[in-house]
């Protein structure tokens, strides 16, 4: 389908906190359009002097949700564009965006599953785009989510992932802490190995839909691990992020 | 030295990453097309590409065999598009 | 033209006025060592690494490592300037200059121009006269220690007064030819000879 992809100037209707250094921007856009879940969007900043940076953001809002869309951002240590979006950006402000942009590391309902999703720090983004668009459709297409994080205050979206998986049907969420466990945790606490990825994917049979995001580093253990558990290659979707490591 | 240790391969990102300039330049989303490697056959989808986005241009590389499938220069007038590492790219026909 | 969007409070790279002389036109100043790269890091062991002069010589060379840390080495601090806008001042380098390589080898009287090789398949080329005359380098060293493979190590070509996609990682070979063969970037956008003092960044068609 031809559709030019043009730049629009969207407003910032809305700034969350997530985590310490991550926050989620709601953002108004004139021509907004229904996007699919794992899409993302391009944001450009615009100096006085002509100099531009530009990134890609993925889109963290259900489709379901008209006229506005929610981008993750992690502010990373030396980021041009993300320290910017972190310490300048106010409501009201305008941002130039365009998108949304992808048709590889997508996910719709009309897909099914089971449906496998995997995620490395802020890769949880697109996955929770996912997550939110099969509430909104009402599925309970049989889904778990393995979450690496440092440790429990570095989880996005923590108590919405809760009250998902608890208000849904066919839906669990592992956690795993790499760095540090909350008191009392009993859960998984190392980095993802192939023995964990055995433990969470066997009930989902032997080729749930699969879609892995996050540091690259991440995002090769975890698909070469899947591979030799003998999830086909051709069920395994990915999207990587970048070099910081969970 | 191992891929942990390898940066370069960590700042290394994938098809997804040029999705945007592609629909820009070709007006269609191109990342779900499958690709064939022209040096070892290989076919998958273009997201599934290696990309370098840390050079003068961005370099596309097999995910099975790592040799070069595309390059993109962007300049001030124009962008360049190399594709001899591409045997093919499908695009699938959309009847609606 | 239709009035530009600008970001509210981006200001983006910032050029420092006390050394504006020694930055060129369209770059900035980083304190960092961006590592830019069109591939994985290729791996060399030093047991087998080599390093040749061929093509319009009268004889090829190829030193091992070994021999090739005993050739005479120099200290060079030079400034750096990458075509993706970032500029370093004051990099300090330990290499062999390719003065000292090109007098073990006799080159022909047709020789002008010369294409790097190197692990991982990157070419670059330029003219000989732009790499003579104390104008370039093999390197080995950065900041006094081993060069780190992303930035180009066991060894790269170092060529500071043009842009720095022509300071060659991985260098393998140094081949002299009679005619410009354009490498990796100059054959798909950039320019041919890249003076980051003209601006040479693109080739324009």
């Amino acid at each position: 389908m031809k559709r030019p992809l043009e730049w629009q100037i969207a407003t910032v209707s809305a700034i969350k906190p997530e985590t310490a250094n991550v926050k989620t921007l709601t953002l108004t856009l004139p021509a907004w359009l229904p996007h699919r879940a794992g899409q993302h969007y391009d944001v450009r900043l615009s100096a006085p002097d002509g100099y531009q940076a530009q990134r890609s953001y993925s889109i963290a809002s259900a489709p379901e949700r008209m006229g506005e869309i929610d981008l993750t951002v992690e502010r990373l240590e030396d980021g041009e564009v993300s320290s910017y979006l972190d310490d300048v950006l106010v409501v009201g402000d305008q941002l130039e965006v365009r998108g949304p942009i992808g048709g590889y590391f997508v996910w719709e309902v009309a897909q099914g599953g089971p449906l496998l999703l995997i995620a490395g720090g802020s890769g949880i983004v697109p996955l929770m785009a996912m997550l939110r668009h099969r509430a909104a459709a009402g599925a309970s297409v049989s889904t778990r989510l393995l979450y690496s994080s440092r440790t429990h205050t570095d989880v996005i979206y923590r108590d919405e992932l809760e009250t998902l998986r608890a208000a849904s049907t066919g839906l669990e969420v592992f956690h795993t802490f790499t760095r540090t466990q909350p008191a009392g945790w009993r859960g998984y606490a190392r980095r993802i190995d192939t023995p964990m990825l055995q433990e969470v994917i066997q009930p989902l049979g032997p080729t749930p839909l699969t879609y892995i995001c996050g540091p690259t580093l991440f995002v090769e253990t975890a698909a070469n691990g899947l591979a030799q558990l003998g999830v086909p290659a051709s069920q395994i979707r990915t999207e990587r992020f970048g070099p910081t490591a969970p | 030295m191992d891929d942990k240790s390898d940066l370069n391969r960590a700042l290394m990102l994938d098809g997804n990453a040029v999705a945007g300039l592609l629909q820009e330049v070709f007006g269609i989303e191109l990342t779900a097309s499958p690709t064939k490697c022209a040096h070892c056959g290989a076919v998958g989808a273009l997201g599934t590409l290696l990309a370098f986005t840390h050079a003068p241009g961005i370099v596309l590389r097999c995910s099975a065999c790592e040799q070069v499938v595309m390059r993109i220069v962007e300049t001030a007038d124009a962008i360049y598009l190399e594709a001899r590492g591409a045997a093919y790219l499908r695009l699938e026909r959309h009847t609606s | 033209m239709a009035d530009r969007f600008i970001s509210r409070g981006f200001l983006g790279k910032r050029r420092e006025s006390d050394v504006a002389n020694r930055v060129p036109p369209g770059q900035y100043l980083t304190r960092d060592f961006p590592v830019l790269s069109a591939g994985p890091t290729p791996r060399m062991p030093l047991d087998r690494w080599t390093f040749s002069i061929q093509g319009l010589v009268r004889e090829p060379i190829t030193w091992t490592w070994a021999e090739f840390v005993q050739l005479p080495t120099q200290t060079f601090v030079v400034d750096i300037h990458c075509v993706t806008k970032w500029s370093k001042l004051d990099t300090r380098w330990e290499g062999v200059s390719l003065d000292t390589l090109f007098e073990h080898v006799e080159l022909d009287r047709a020789a002008l121009y010369l294409t790097a090789h190197c692990g991982g398949g990157y070419t670059t080329n330029m003219p000989l006269a732009d790499v003579i005359n104390g104008q370039a380098f093999v390197a080995y060293k950065y900041n006094d220690q081993p060069l780190a493979p992303e930035h180009g190590g066991p060894a790269r070509l170092v060529v500071p007064h043009l842009y720095f996609w022509k300071s060659a990682k991985w260098v393998q070979s140094l081949q002299l030819t009679s005619t410009d063969q354009p490498g990796f970037w100059e054959s798909l956008g950039y320019h041919n000879h890249g003076d980051p003092w003209r601006e040479e960044r693109y080739s324009g068609y």
